[in-house]
């Protein structure tokens, strides 16, 4: 797992794409402090300030069956993190949000690049962090880690947790489906 | 998607496919079920028979097909066309991006596999497409 990191990115997703195309491996994840232009499903945009964390995986390209099980996979493996290390208490808005009461923490984005057979795969995870105050337009609709457990998160910490789950999920899909 | 739930003590095999935006095929050990969707994401229970003929082609392992004569380029899975980058006449290369499908909150770029002249655009934005329909044909 090789991590790039970066302090403003337009899109962590866009990133990862442009490097899955010139040959970056599997499991080499783009993470960014901020995102210009993040963006949700329908590109809907993500409000990405400092202190979120907006990260991209470049997965080994999957068959086209698959594809659906990385989006719920990432965010069954989210809300469980947030369930185990914040005692909160998660709902995943199928397939791609997590919500706290209601409001979205959590955001997961699958993008893929297919010609004759699948070239690409990306999945990339918002995740409300350290967000003290959203603006007005997502107050009622939007929710931070921080907001709810009034803490201050490591987003480091939290990313290698996520990563070191999504491995095991996703890696051991691809060993149960080999066998 | 496909996935086995356990409702009290039976299990069941479960089949969620998108079929158009807002319009989902639910299949319970076989059995289908149609609901759509509102903007509050609220699920109701279609009754008209007509949508049992809207199915997803399940043959989702099988390798993409491109076509007999290997120049239509076809859809690898249902969605909606989301975006088209190009127009009839033009030339393509070789990994250029040709549209964009949105299939169960994925985005998905459709690229060309080899270069060719844009012959006519079998497609349009906003567009419902299935598995295997072409969406164009080159020169």
């Amino acid at each position: 797992m090789e991590i790039k990191f970066y302090s403003k990115l337009n899109s962590t997703n866009q990133k990862a794409k442009e490097l899955a195309k010139t040959g970056a491996k599997a499991w080499t994840i783009i993470v960014a402090e901020t995102q210009k232009i993040g963006r949700g499903q329908q590109k809907k945009f993500w409000f990405s300030p400092k202190g979120g964390l907006y990260f991209s995986i470049i997965l080994k390209p999957q068959k086209i069956s698959d594809l659906e099980k990385i989006t719920l996979n990432s965010a069954k493996c989210v809300a469980n993190i947030l369930k185990k290390k914040f005692r909160l208490n998660p709902e995943i808005k199928w397939p791609n949000d997590v919500l706290i009461n209601n409001k979205k923490i959590a955001g997961i984005l699958v993008e893929n690049v297919i010609g004759k057979d699948i070239k690409v795969c990306i999945c990339g995870i918002g995740l409300n962090t350290n967000i003290k105050k959203f603006p007005k337009e997502l107050k009622k609709t939007a929710t931070s880690i921080m907001i709810e457990t009034k803490r201050q998160i490591n987003n480091e910490q939290i990313l290698n947790t996520i990563l070191k789950e999504l491995q095991k999920k996703l890696l051991n899909y691809e060993f149960k489906k080999r066998n | 998607m496909k996935t086995r739930i356990k409702i009290g003590e039976k299990f069941y095999n479960v089949e969620i496919a998108e079929i158009k935006e807002n319009l989902l095929k639910i299949s319970v050990e076989g059995e289908n079920y149609f609901f759509s969707q509102d903007e509050f994401q609220k699920l109701s229970l279609l009754k008209n028979k007509n949508f049992l003929d809207l199915q997803t082609n399940s043959k989702d392992n099988k390798p993409i097909l491109n076509g007999s004569k290997e120049k239509e380029i076809k859809s690898p899975i249902a969605g909606i066309i989301s975006n088209i980058y190009v127009a009839e006449g033009d030339i393509i290369k070789p990994g250029q991006t040709l549209l964009t499908l949105t299939a169960m909150k994925m985005e998905n770029e459709i690229v060309a596999e080899n270069a060719g002249e844009i012959k006519k655009i079998q497609t349009k934005k906003t567009q419902f497409v299935q598995k295997n329909d072409t969406l164009i044909i080159l020169k």
